[in-house]
């Protein structure tokens, strides 16, 4: 069903005269007067009044359709704007309606406001056509208007849908009764509706009050618990990290400590922790510098930072790293924040750590003389056998009779000859192979890694490998361990050699390049055409263990690198575009102090 | 010495060998001739002349156990004397089946240089 109110632009049809018949009341008959029946019915409205008011609009309305015997009887309120009424009440057949409403100037509602006054409608659908939808149609509408504080606000009204029911006097008189109880009525509700609303209003301000008052309980105890979390998080940080804390007034030598450093200095937390006290646990070797460290910092107001030793009543000795920073505190004192933290356990892995690394390359040294014995036997067995086969000779020349003194005595010469040759090679190997210390020294490159393939070349023949040396001309001198660099040298040689043991179909060439660097450094590459790698296992080749030879330890190149580290400079692989890979190590010419093994 | 003259040949890429050999041979008796490679020999007018080669296993480029093949497939039939530096006890064993005279180990003594020629060649 449509609602009337869409129909709020339909064209005024009937006048209004031919609709009202409000003459009619008086004409027509009255009936009697109920007094009883209405007084029970006023009385349960001021009840409804008092103990339900939200309801007194809808009781109202019901008590209109009793009282007048009306087929429908309503409500109809002015909104706030004054444009329309609205219809807030509905008892009877027209119950469905409700909500609905007229326009204020387009209406039965509107006509009664304007004349102020009582009037009965038949057929109103006839002027006002969009009442045609209110179903059933009203043959008769009994409106009376009703007031606040002498403001004509809504209508109170019955209606009759046929013509078994006529309005009458006695009718009016009920309604106009009725009207007055509306006017209460209304300014009850809207009494109510205004506490309603400051009610809500402060019912709302207090919630936004609580809300507030909790959320800032919420951030009080979130603080709260913030900040005993973060100072236990801190004197656990504390503990894991075995840092202690403290804070220091070198003008008043006032100084405070944490629990941890108690425990760092293995002292009773029973007795009070002194500048003193803490100082007698230093390192007897260790005082001096810590003193001069601290009296430069402190005239100068700078932070500071310092590692020491630590000696404990059992003699034990702890290493610790103390940083302290310079600031203000609110009299504008200087104070030293610091921390001082318990390296002992990091400090020892390293020294394992070093004697490891140390090992391991020592084996890998050893290993590479294991592969290397061949080689070895080969590069000094030459020499030696023209020794004796010279030897031999020289013997046979001077037992001829007559005797060939000239022949035993170049032959003599080529056996002394012979000999510096084998000692030369002996020499080499024994510096090679030996575990010896790292020796910092001025190298010329080019001459190491000639060394490195004379020493190889039995191998590398061996397996036919075709060696090219494009080496630099006028390249200035690296500083470095010429042994260890040497071994590295080696290492690629060895690793390149092997990676072409396959290779039947293209030549098995190995070239060793250097090259003057573009940052000043010296970059020495060696290049094959084996088998090269997987390009993602580029940095995996370096890892100690990993090996893709069966009879490898897979130490070779992690050791070639670190030895490259430690000479500043870097070891890297790339795959080739045909085929092998390119081992390329780069140092720079003055390294500025060799990282030593020994830390 | 004509050039019909048939000779004791000495191949090894290392040159105190090629200096040292030949002299003793020389005291030996036999006439010599000594080559830095398989190939140069091979490209000299020497093969068809060579009594006896004296000829080391590992070398750059042919290696002597390769010369050996080539020769055969020449069927050029010279005795062989192998002389190697390798530590590799196997290697005598393949090579003598392969039809060598003797394989010496570097180093050897005058005298089991002179067994091995004399075995290969006859003696001068």
């Amino acid at each position: 069903m449509a609602s009337p109110v869409s129909l709020e632009q339909s064209i005024p049809g009937a006048p209004l005269t031919s609709i009202v018949l409000t003459e009619e009341l008086r004409r027509r008959p009255a009936r009697g007067p109920e007094y009883e029946k209405e007084n029970r019915a006023l009385a349960s409205l001021v009840r409804t009044l008092a103990d339900s008011p939200s309801t007194i609009l809808q009781t109202l309305a019901e008590t209109v359709l009793e009282l007048l015997e009306a087929h429908s009887a309503g409500l109809s309120l002015l909104t706030k704007d004054a444009t329309r009424f609205y219809w807030a009440a509905i008892a009877g057949a027209w119950q469905p309606h409700l909500g609905g409403g007229t326009p204020r100037d387009f209406g039965p509602c509107g006509d009664v406001l304007n004349r102020n006054a009582p009037m009965l409608f038949t057929h109103w659908e006839r002027r006002y056509p969009y009442l045609g939808s209110a179903l059933p149609l009203a043959d008769e509408g009994l409106l009376v208007p009703f007031h606040v504080n002498g403001t004509a606000v809504g209508t109170i009204w019955a209606i009759a849908h046929d013509q078994r029911r006529r309005f009458d006097a006695e009718d009016l008189r009920l309604l106009e009764s009725l009207s007055r109880v509306a006017s209460a009525a209304y300014q009850a509700v809207a009494s109510i509706k205004n506490l309603e609303l400051e009610v809500a209003a402060r019912q709302r301000a207090e919630l936004e009050i609580r809300q507030l008052v909790s959320g800032l309980e919420a951030q009080v105890r979130a603080r709260t618990s913030e900040l005993e979390r973060s100072e236990a998080f801190l004197a656990k940080v504390q503990q894991i990290s075995n840092t202690g804390g403290f804070s220091w007034w070198p003008a008043t030598g006032k100084i405070l400590y944490s629990d941890q450093m108690y425990s760092i200095c293995e002292i009773d937390p029973a007795v009070p922790l002194t500048r003193e006290l803490a100082r007698s646990r230093i390192h007897p070797d260790d005082l001096p510098a810590e003193q001069e460290a601290i009296g430069q910092a402190v005239s100068a107001a700078r932070d500071m930072e310092y590692a020491c030793r630590l000696i404990m009543p059992d003699q034990r000795v702890k290493y610790v790293h103390s940083f302290m920073q310079a600031t203000r505190d609110a009299q504008g004192e200087l104070v030293y924040v610091g921390a001082l933290q318990d390296v002992t356990q990091r400090r020892l892995s390293e020294l394992a750590l070093n004697k490891v690394r140390a090992e391991l390359e020592h084996v890998a040294r050893v290993t590479a003389f294991g592969a290397l014995s061949a080689s070895i036997a080969h590069e000094v067995k030459q020499p030696l056998s023209g020794i004796i086969t010279n030897a031999g000779t020289c013997l046979r020349m001077l037992a001829a009779d007559p005797p060939n003194v000239e022949g035993a005595r170049q032959t003599a010469m080529r056996t002394i000859r012979d000999g510096e040759r084998a000692t030369e090679v002996i020499t080499r190997l024994r510096g090679l192979f030996a575990h010896s210390q790292v020796v910092t020294e001025r190298l010329d490159l080019n001459k190491a890694i000639e060394e490195v393939i004379a020493l190889s070349r039995g191998d590398l023949q061996r397996a036919r490998v075709i060696v090219r040396l494009d080496l630099g001309q006028n390249l200035p001198d690296a500083t470095g361990d010429r042994i260890q660099l040497q071994q590295v040298i080696l290492n690629l040689v060895m690793n390149a050699s092997n990676a072409m043991s396959g290779v039947e179909d293209r030549p098995r060439e190995l070239t060793v390049r250097s090259v003057l660097d573009e940052g000043g450094g010296i970059r020495v590459s060696v290049h094959d055409t084996g088998v090269g790698f997987k390009p993602q296992l580029a940095e995996r080749l370096f890892e100690p263990f990993f090996t893709t030879k069966s009879g490898g330890m897979g130490i070779g190149l992690s050791v070639s690198r670190s030895i490259i580290e430690r000479h500043q400079g870097r070891l890297w692989a790339t795959c080739n575009q045909d085929h092998g890979a390119t081992f390329v190590f780069c140092i720079p010419r003055e390294a500025r102090e060799l990282t030593d093994t020994k830390v | 010495m004509t050039s019909q003259v048939a000779v004791v040949v000495v191949i090894d890429d290392d040159l105190s060998v090629r200096e040292s050999l030949p002299d003793l041979l020389m005291e030996f008796g036999y006439p010599v001739e000594a080559f830095p490679s398989a190939e140069a020999f091979l490209e000299s007018d020497w093969v068809g002349r060579t009594r006896c080669l004296i000829l080391d296993v590992a070398m750059p480029g042919m290696t002597g156990p390769e010369l050996q093949r080539e020769l055969t497939a020449r069927c050029e039939d010279i005795p062989i004397v192998f002389i190697t530096a390798q530590q590799d006890t196997t290697v005598r064993p393949r090579l003598m089946a392969h039809g060598a005279v003797e394989c010496l180990f570097k180093p050897f003594s005058d005298e089991a240089l002179l067994r091995a020629v004399t075995a290969a060649c006859g003696p001068t």
